[in-house]
């Protein structure tokens, strides 16, 4: 470690890492543009400069803090007068061509470029040019949309492609006031990283066409969570607006994870969030809304006290139950399935579908349980969508407990099991089927708190994002009282 | 402490019918006295452009709306009267309010999202009547508060007129 | 038509003095609830109720629709057939008391017909006597209503009204022993026969005022409407009344206002008598007492809207301590002058 002084405070700084990161950890606010942590420094932007004394009877210099390596007994004042001139020059040039597009823009309110300008800039701009005109809505792919005249040039997203993916496909097209921000051969993006784009632009050129125009970022409340679409379990931020709604899913740093990047398929994983409720009083054509049990006319809502009173002499009076579980389930909901295998003498399972193909170098692991490892751990035996179908169309009666834990068996061999068959199932949606007898609506993973515990052993964890509709128990708590009323029931009769 | 000094009344005042007489005669003189009452419904409160009623949306002349759903009066609202959902449009300015609703029930008309819009989309107009049969038909939406820009031409122009002012002494 | 009239059987003519009269008198009645508001708007500077008909004018039977479809309430633990009885308490005696007021005399051809439904020798005795049983409307309803406002109201009012009965009937017997009848006719005639109205004879003035006093309290006017009291008692002894029944008591406060009106006109203003004229016809009459009621009328509510409630123990002050002793002395006077002057014997 190195002794270095910054605004007058004597501090250790690591010699490998540029000033700006030894001030960002002593606290010292130092604004950055083309600076990212997780690229390589460029120094492009100069909005990062930072007064250095110089050598004794020297004069002091203005350096940026992203380009300068820290060395013994550097001297380095962010907060004087030179140093904020400099930058608020810097700062003018950059204001210069960028639009007065705030009231438009989707990334007002978290943007670096207005932030400072707020706090440093001056009113009024002093150039008498125009600004540049340039295309203001150019698709770069499926993902990101490029407003080239927000873009301050930082190659931010240049270098996240060479730096990051290893696969660069944007570069800075032209010379002077002439240059934008372009794919090679104007090909659009492509790979499953694009969405990082429009988290790491410090300004508004690269916006998310999912979130374009869905939401003031002020009006969202943010929710630390962990993304479920694999089992690297990503550190994420579930941004949802007026309680109701989830409107994106955004990284948040994570340094053994994820850092600060995360996949396309994890950041677009809204549908299974944001799915409809059923129509007030009827089970089938969205998420369930309260217990529904097998009638006359099929599937019925009822009391769920009721429900889980009748699941459990059901269960009672068939035994050799299974017992499989989502992959989703938590770890509080595993050792609650695990409590009701016992009761039933049965082994728990969960449902392990095959690895799908997003498997990459980077963050995704192909593998869609987010919590394999914590279920195996507790014991729990991976079961093939295949093998537990087959199991399911002998046994006399299981419980199907997660969210999603239908869809992921699959719908079409879940219709062919045979009717006899008595099914409890505890799931967001129930379906159709001719062996669902009982099933009981459980919340998704934004609107319940747990621990899903990834392929590296990671805990990552689940907070309310969402409160859940009304009628909507927690599973861990519904599978722990329909233990309780198994362990009430005489057994065999 | 305070001490109070009654006033000594003279016979005359003690005897109480000469006042009663003075008061009566008070009270028939202002009989004959013209009312000064407003009868408010043939005879509306008269408003001027400095009157502050209720928000309106600014249709320009070429019959788009001026927002474009930036939340900025949103944000200012301090009654959280204004809810604002927006989205994407062909039209240059990319976005423009989808959901634009203001509970009138809640709105205290302070002029803060007037104040706050950078686009002159909103303003206080001189309406001030609000009754409905239901709570839900005063929360005012998108073709409720949109007015052609010569309907809010006077009040557009005060609050230039004033802004200028504001900025001339900087 | 003359002759048609001087041939018609008396019952007939009966009826339609009854007739007259008792609509008059509930028609005033309801035209003084618009005039109350009228006249305390116009000294307000407001405009008051102006939007039932012209000028407001059928405001009272816009009222009187209301109040027969509003909702009756009985308060809980009332005594119901108390609380239904002292609003026709309230209003029938003060309604009846009409009876015996000569409006004058209507002349056709050679008959004369006197204006009025009796002529009893004993009027000023059945007024008095009918006056003073309305007190139990008052207490009655306050009562029976179960409500503390309501009881306080009306232990106030019948307190008010025994004590203020004495003045008003101590200066009525000033007039009485003057004219040396009990017929208000025959008052009437005593003030025409003597060319000079009982207000400006020395005595009849201090009973006059007296009178006049003791009429607002009788009438729970202002400013001594203490059974009603809204800043202290809510409504007073009709707190927990609705609908009809609350107009009823209105209704019997304005008749008792009215009969007032016409008594105070009667007894110190010469009734029919036009002043300066008294060969004036007999139309010109009765239109003299109607102004001179109506005059009185206007001074309820002018007073109303002109003085402040007094204290309760001011009232009774004033009442006592007052009023009475001078209305005693008053009589003590008279009766000593019309025993040792010619004019008694």
């Amino acid at each position: 470690m190195t002794k270095i002084q910054i605004n007058g405070r004597e501090v250790e700084a690591d010699p490998k890492q540029p000033l700006i990161r030894a001030c960002h950890d002593q606290g010292v606010d130092v604004p950055m543009y083309c600076y990212h942590p997780g690229l390589a420094p460029v120094g492009s932007c100069r909005i990062c400069q930072v007064e250095v004394a110089g050598a004794p009877g020297q004069p002091s210099r203005v350096v940026a803090a992203c380009r300068t390596p820290v060395s013994e007994g550097m001297v380095v004042s962010t907060d004087t007068p030179k140093a904020h001139d400099t930058r608020r020059e810097c700062l003018e040039f950059l204001l210069k061509n960028h639009p007065l597009d705030c009231p438009i823009c989707d990334k007002a309110g978290e943007c670096d470029l207005q932030d400072y300008a707020f706090n440093e800039g001056q009113g009024k701009g002093r150039s008498s040019e125009p600004r540049r005109k340039l295309e203001k809505r150019k698709s770069l792919g499926d993902v990101i949309v490029l407003d080239e005249e927000r873009c301050i040039l930082c190659s931010r997203c240049v270098r996240f492609f060479t730096d990051v993916t290893k696969k660069a496909q944007l570069t800075v097209e032209g010379l002077g006031s002439h240059s934008v921000i372009n794919t090679y051969m104007d090909k659009p993006l492509e790979g499953n990283y694009q969405g990082n784009l429009a988290d790491i632009c410090p300004v508004g050129a690269l916006t998310s066409k999912k979130f374009r125009f869905q939401a003031r970022v002020w009006n969202l409340s943010k929710t630390l969570s962990t993304c479920g679409e694999c089992s690297r379990g990503c550190s994420i931020s579930v941004e949802s607006l007026r309680a109701k709604q989830v409107k994106r899913i955004r990284p948040r740093y994570n340094a053994a994870v994820n850092q600060w990047w995360m996949c396309d398929t994890g950041r677009h994983a809204l549908a299974p969030l944001t799915r409809a409720l059923a129509p007030e009083g009827e089970v089938l054509g969205g998420r369930l809304r309260t217990a529904a049990v097998r009638g006359y006319n099929g599937l019925e809502c009822s009391d769920d006290v009721a429900a889980l009173d009748l699941a459990a002499d059901m269960l009672a009076s068939h035994p050799g139950t299974l017992v499989i579980v989502s992959p989703f389930a938590t770890q509080e909901e595993a050792k609650a399935a695990l409590a009701l295998a016992q009761a039933l003498k049965a082994t728990p399972q969960f449902v392990s579908p095959a690895p799908n193909a997003l498997k990459d170098d980077l963050l995704h692991t192909g593998d869609p349980c987010p919590n394999r490892r914590g279920l195996l751990e507790l014991g729990f035996g991976a079961l093939a969508p295949a093998d537990a179908l087959a199991a399911l169309a002998v046994a006399p009666s299981a419980v199907l407990a997660g969210e999603r834990v239908l869809e992921l068996l699959g719908h079409a061999g879940l219709a062919l099991l045979p009717k006899k068959l008595r099914l409890v199932a505890f799931d967001v949606e129930a379906s159709d089927l001719a062996s669902l007898d009982i099933a009981f609506p459980v919340p998704t993973h934004v609107e319940k708190s747990g621990h899903w515990i990834n392929v590296d052993g990671r805990v990552g964890v689940l907070n309310v994002a969402l409160p859940p509709p009304a009628l909507v128990r927690r599973l861990d708590l519904q599978l722990a009282a329909l233990t309780a009323k198994l362990s009430a029931v005489p057994q065999g009769s | 402490m305070v001490v109070v000094q009654r006033k000594e009344l003279t016979l005359a005042e003690r005897l109480y019918l000469p006042e009663v007489l003075r008061g009566l005669s008070l009270t028939f003189r202002k009989f004959f006295e013209k009312p000064i009452t407003r009868q408010y419904p043939e005879q509306p409160l008269p408003t001027d452009e400095v009157t502050r009623g209720q928000p309106r949306l600014v249709v320009k002349d070429d019959g788009n709306i001026a927002c474009v759903s930036c939340g900025m009066c949103e944000v200012a609202c301090p009654a959280y009267a204004i809810t604002i959902d927006g989205g994407e449009t062909d039209r240059g300015i990319e976005r423009e309010p989808k959901r634009f609703e203001i509970d009138m029930l809640r709105c205290i008309l302070c002029g803060f999202c007037e104040e706050a819009c950078p686009k002159d989309a909103i303003f206080m107009s001189n309406e001030l009547e609000l009754a409905d049969f239901t709570r839900a038909g005063l929360v005012y939406d998108l073709e409720k508060l949109k007015r052609p820009k010569s309907a809010l031409q006077e009040r557009i122009d005060y609050v230039y007129r004033l802004n200028n002012r504001w900025r001339s002494k900087q | 038509m003359e002759a048609f009239l001087a041939d018609v059987p008396e019952w007939i003519l009966w009826v339609a003095k009854v007739a007259l009269i008792f609509g008059g008198l509930i028609g005033t009645a309801a035209l003084m609830s618009l005039a109350e508001r009228k006249v305390s708007a116009w000294m307000q500077f407001r405009h008051g109720p102006n939007r039932v008909g012209p000028f407001g004018l059928l405001q009272p039977l816009a009222d009187g629709i209301k109040f027969i479809f509003k909702e009756e309430l009985i308060p809980e633990g009332a005594n119901k057939f108390l609380f239904r009885l002292a609003p026709a308490l309230a209003a029938i005696p003060s309604m009846m008391t009409i009876a015996v007021i000569p409006i004058g005399t209507i002349v056709v051809g050679e008959k004369k017909i006197p204006f009025s439904i009796a002529q009893l020798d004993l009027g000023i005795m059945y007024m008095l006597a009918l006056g003073g049983l309305s007190v139990y409307g008052a207490i009655l309803g306050g009562w029976a209503s179960n409500s503390k406002y309501s009881l306080l109201g009306g232990l106030r009012a019948s307190a008010q009204m025994i004590s203020y009965e004495l003045t008003l009937i101590l200066s009525i017997l000033v007039i009485v022993a003057l004219s040396g009848s009990l017929d208000l006719g025959a008052i009437v005639t005593a003030q025409r026969e003597n060319g000079l109205w009982n207000v400006f004879t020395p005595f009849g003035a201090v009973a006059f005022v007296l009178f006049t006093i003791a009429s607002f309290a009788e009438t729970n006017r202002h400013p001594f409407d203490f059974a009603e009291c809204e800043p202290e008692l809510v409504g007073g002894f009709h707190t927990e009344y609705s609908a009809m029944r609350f107009a009823l008591f209105f209704l019997g406060e304005y008749c008792a206002m009215t009969v007032m009106a016409c008594l105070n006109a009667t007894l110190f203003f010469g009734g029919p008598s036009v002043p300066l004229w008294p060969e004036a016809p007999w139309f010109l009459g009765i239109l003299a007492f109607l102004l001179k009621a109506g005059f009185f009328l206007f001074l309820f509510i002018w007073v109303r809207w002109t003085l402040p409630r007094f204290r309760f123990d001011q009232l009774m002050r004033l009442g006592w301590k007052v009023a009475l002793p001078i209305a005693l002395a008053n009589v003590l006077v008279v009766g000593a002058w019309v025993a040792f002057t010619a004019k008694g014997s």
